[in-house]
């Protein structure tokens, strides 16, 4: 019988290989992420050619096979990468998050070798950028009411529809669009039970293009989001990725690991939020005392803290047990982003409020964050979506520890 | 060409450093532990001269099993197999240097490159200590490195400008921190770093005497700075640097 050491495993860093990653990734961020965030945060624009790095360390293709031209890492490991790019700018983090989970794995777990040699190699290096297109201006949460059809003409589908909210949808300010979405569309069935197939769409596809790029958002800057439009899009047969008609499957299993980097991105947010309201509270002084003296200051600290080391706990441990290549873990994955979006939001609130007015400028981080938190209460489902499927999910049992 | 490059593990630049109550060294427990920075640019020094001359990079470190995380880091930014010296406790730059000796004695690689100090203790001794033991040259606190024709031309930071010097090889080389910028480890450097070799020798069955020859008496914080002062007018700060600081 193996024994495992319980008091030396660190469910952050399980092994040596995650904990190399961790220290590369924070490196990287410190040195290259963190002096960008606050400008790009400012003009509302992605940073290419810091894409093309983190491209450049193979990070793009963490959970990519060996095979596949990955590093063939698990969803710890992208976990990792979500926190650590997070805690430096995690509008950035959310456009790696929208090609490396939502694309990249996707296609890595459901496209045919043919089409990942096709796509992934451009993928990996950042050379191209991806996206997913699933929300659509009249549809989030309700994803099976989605209304973009494809339908079959010869050796082409002919697609018509809009997609909404899509990171990464646009790479610039002149609507230029991504080089590969990943996008479901309706191919049959009826209202009640339609038949849904996942599709790539390539630049320079007539008929697709970029509606519109979103501006003001209130945070998530460094990520470009657009409207995406598919307008008699002639899409090749063979850009059909998995079954026609089977796509809800690769779907769920995807959004289980978008759900749980997304509640990653939280950790990260938090993690900052807490050093810098520490490190203030510290130094700052007022009545002749610092801060951290004050038991008003005290509850901030020790709350942050304590909440935020309860959703680690929970995301790593929801991290270790998903498998890449199976169908995930729905309630778990709804419950890590469902506690750790509203953590992240509240803790990086609690970290402005103890800075007070240097929290609400740019300049001290926080303020960004705080806005860049909320927009996890809203993306990648909304927490009510969360909570809809998390309750379905018990009600019809059994329970997890039963 | 053979490199042979020392890494050692030292606390993290960014921590807080706290002393031990008995002064006998600092407290470590919690403390973030990092390859030594000047080591990391020998690992990178190493790596891209192996990439214009060809040949081996191998690491070495003297430590307890804690020290082999830093050993696959450097394996992970692409060296090809790793050393590790096993010892538990302080040894002085004349011990670390004699151990090295030996370790050089079997592998003979054509350069040994050294961080020009480890930023705990900032001795800056072993590599010139090492040098003397082998009889080999030395070229310190290089800021370029040029290997060609069996000789190393070293440009290095002397006090007031550069100052280039030469070496026949093998020769013992100390990094400074303007020689190159070292890389990050990519993923897949990653992954291969644990399948790569990383021998472990017990630092006792090198028959080498680690016996202390330079005593630590205690270990003291330096004194705190004093709060700054304005001062009215440029003759009023000369006049004060000549009575009150006496420095001019």
């Amino acid at each position: 019988m193996t024994s495992v050491s319980l008091s030396s495993f660190d469910l952050a860093v399980p092994t040596e290989e995650h904990k190399m990653l961790r220290d590369q990734v924070r490196a990287f961020a410190r040195d290259e992420v963190e002096p960008q965030a606050l400008e790009h945060d400012r003009h509302e624009r992605f940073n290419r050619r810091l894409f093309e790095k983190v491209g450049e360390l193979g990070l793009l293709g963490v959970t990519v096979t060996e095979k596949d031209g990955g590093a063939g890492m698990d969803a710890t490991a992208a976990v990792i990468v979500h926190e650590e790019l997070s805690a430096c700018d995690p509008g950035f983090a959310l456009a790696y998050l929208a090609h490396s989970m939502l694309c990249v794995n996707n296609l890595a777990v459901n496209a045919t070798d043919e089409q990942k040699r096709r796509w992934l190699p451009k993928l990996l290096t950042g050379e191209a950028i991806g996206a997913m297109g699933m929300s659509e201006p009249a549809v989030g949460t309700d994803v099976l009411g989605l209304r973009t059809t494809a339908k079959k003409d010869g050796d082409h589908w002919v697609v018509n529809g809009r997609k909404m909210w899509i990171t990464n949808g646009a790479v610039d300010d002149e609507r230029t669009p991504c080089d590969v979405m990943l996008f479901y569309a309706r191919t049959g069935g009826s209202d009640a039970r339609p038949e849904i197939t996942s599709f790539v769409v390539q630049r320079g596809t007539p008929g697709f293009g970029v509606g519109q790029k979103i501006h003001d958002k209130a945070g998530m800057r460094g990520s470009n989001t657009a409207e995406m439009v598919l307008e008699d899009a002639r899409v090749p047969a063979d850009n059909l990725v998995g079954e026609q008609g089977g796509a809800i499957k690769c779907m769920m299993r995807n959004l289980a690991l978008e759900r749980v980097t997304l509640a990653a991105m939280s950790l990260g947010i938090a993690r900052r939020s807490i050093e810098v309201m520490v490190s203030y509270a510290n130094d700052r002084k007022a009545f002749g005392k610092p801060l951290n003296e004050f038991g008003q200051i005290q509850r901030h600290i020790a709350e942050s803290y304590a909440e935020y080391m309860a959703c680690r706990a929970y995301v790593y441990d929801t991290a270790r047990r998903m498998p890449l290549d199976a169908y995930g873990n729905r309630l778990d994955s709804d419950g890590v982003k469902l506690v750790a979006s509203t953590m992240g939001k509240v803790v990086a609130d609690r970290a402005m409020q103890v800075l007070g007015g240097y929290g609400y400028v740019g300049e001290y981080v926080v303020e960004r964050l705080w806005r860049d938190a909320k927009l996890l209460e809203i993306g990648g489902g909304t927490i009510e979506a969360h909570q809809k499927n998390m309750t379905r999910d018990l009600t019809r049992g059994p329970f997890p520890w039963a | 060409m053979k490199f042979l490059v020392t890494v050692k593990r030292v606390t993290d630049y960014e921590a807080k450093i706290k002393l031990k109550a008995d002064k006998s060294g600092i407290v470590t427990d919690g403390v973030n532990m990092i390859m030594n920075p000047f080591d990391e640019i020998g690992v990178e020094e190493a790596l891209r001269q192996r990439e214009k001359h060809g040949g081996e990079v191998v690491i070495v470190s003297i430590g307890t099993s804690d020290s082999t995380d830093k050993i696959r880091s450097a394996l992970a930014m692409g060296a090809d197999r790793g050393i590790l010296v096993k010892h538990d406790g302080p040894l002085d730059s004349f011990a670390v240097a004699r151990v090295l000796a030996k370790i050089v004695d079997k592998e003979k690689p054509d350069v040994v490159l050294m961080g020009k100090q480890a930023i705990d203790d900032d001795s800056n001794q072993a590599a010139q200590m090492l040098a003397e033991l082998l009889g080999w040259g030395q070229a310190t606190f290089a800021n370029i490195v040029t290997l060609e024709g069996g000789r190393a031309t070293v440009v290095r930071e002397a006090d007031g400008g550069l100052e280039t010097v030469s070496t026949t090889l093998p020769a013992v080389v100390t990094t400074d921190l303007r020689l190159n910028e070292p890389r990050y480890a990519a993923l897949p450097g990653i992954m291969k770093a644990k399948k790569k070799p990383l021998e472990e020798v017990e630092i006792g069955s090198l028959g080498v005497d680690i016996a202390a020859k330079v005593k630590t008496i205690a270990y003291e914080e330096p004194p705190a700075k004093k709060a700054g002062q304005k001062v009215a007018d440029v003759a009023s700060l000369v006049t004060r640097l000549k009575t009150e600081a006496k420095v001019i």
